[in-house]
């Protein structure tokens, strides 16, 4: 995915900044990438803050039977989603690195993110 | 440019660091609904290198009685100046 | 411009749906088009036909129910968001085997396709979330 450079990219960033579980902000981001994408729009995701747990692997549904986001990412491929974009600091705070994820991301520092959210004509927030 | 809106006091929420660090050298910062509070003497602080960039929601600091507290440093748009912020950016990210 | 507005917050609970409400006003003051109103997440509830809330404060349904009326404003309720949370037009209430419907036009379920249609589409997309 060299060719994904930040400057290139789609044309719509999903910003996601919540964890799984807690609350339905990352399925219902998740879910507006996915509609996006099978309309065939170009879409790169930004994981920030809490959002970054969203990639730790091993994660499960929950007690009641709560549908959890990891089998959503794992599709995110089949729709050709593969520009995944993670903020740096974010992973530090957690003691996470990219090896620690689920998918292969390319972390970013802050004036990288500037650029990330500059490049893509809508940004949708969650 | 873009037009950053926050929703949140800094005392309360750290989202405004994730819009600060999310923000170019030109985009625009909105202080709306608690995130006016911000807007005070003694928080604006958090927003420091923003001179010039940081704007507040007139309406909302005057519904919570902050309008009069303001830092002199933020500008202080109506909802009709809202709406010019989001005319003349390109497009406008709201954190909350 | 064409405008579109994003509501993700639920009304009363969270000051989203006026803010919303008052940015629509301001931005048709200045002569813009406000094309759509998407609803998502808990802003789904903003279409709920039995709301009833007391005289003297804001009625947010008729809110954006007016902004239908006097503009052609398109009213869109995310389809998923609000089948999970009740919000049911009477096509879905029957196909769910439900006794009355919790939302009419000119509210419209739509799908999330919409959404992005919109933003993409339209000169301006502005969010306001809880």
């Amino acid at each position: 995915m060299q060719h994904d450079s930040v400057e290139t990219a789609g044309e719509l960033l999903i910003i996601l900044r919540h964890a799984p579980h807690g609350s339905s902000w990352l399925r219902e981001g998740l879910d507006a990438a996915l509609v996006a994408a099978a309309f065939g729009r170009q879409v790169t995701l930004l994981f920030c803050g809490e959002g970054v747990t969203a990639l730790v692997a091993e994660q499960t549904a929950g007690p009641l039977g709560q549908k959890g986001t990891q089998p959503t990412l794992e599709m995110l491929a089949m729709y050709d989603i593969d520009t995944l974009l993670v903020d740096q600091q974010a992973l530090d705070e957690r003691g996470l690195t990219a090896a620690d994820l689920l998918l292969p991301v390319r972390p970013l520092a802050p004036p990288q993110l500037a650029a990330a959210l500059a490049a893509h004509p809508l940004v949708l927030n969650f | 440019m873009i037009l950053h809106t926050l929703n949140r006091s800094p005392t309360e929420s750290r989202v405004y660091r994730q819009a600060l660090a999310a923000m170019g050298p030109d985009d625009r910062l909105l202080l709306i609904e608690d995130g006016v509070q911000g807007a005070l003497p003694s928080l604006v602080r958090h927003f420091g290198e923003l001179e010039g960039r940081l704007f507040a929601l007139r309406e909302d600091l005057e519904a919570r009685g902050l309008a009069g507290r303001c830092a002199a440093e933020v500008l202080v748009v109506d909802a009709d100046g809202f709406v010019a912020l989001t005319e003349e950016a390109d497009k406008t990210v709201s954190w909350f | 411009m064409r405008y579109a507005l994003l509501v993700q917050g639920g009304p009363y609970s969270h000051q989203a749906a006026h803010s919303a409400l008052r940015f629509a006003e301001a931005a048709i003051a200045r002569g813009h088009h406000l094309e759509t109103v998407f609803f998502y997440h808990d802003g789904v509830y903003n279409a709920a036909r039995l709301a009833a809330p007391p005289q003297d404060e804001p009625h947010l349904v008729d809110g954006f129910r007016s902004l239908h009326e006097a503009h052609g404003t398109q009213l869109k309720v995310c389809i998923a968001a609000g089948l999970r949370r009740g919000l049911l037009d009477e096509r879905e209430a029957a196909r769910h085997g439900k006794q009355g419907h919790s939302l009419e036009a000119p509210f419209e379920l739509t799908g999330l396709g919409q959404l992005i249609d919109a933003g993409l589409s339209h000169d301006r997309l502005i969010t306001f979330s809880p």
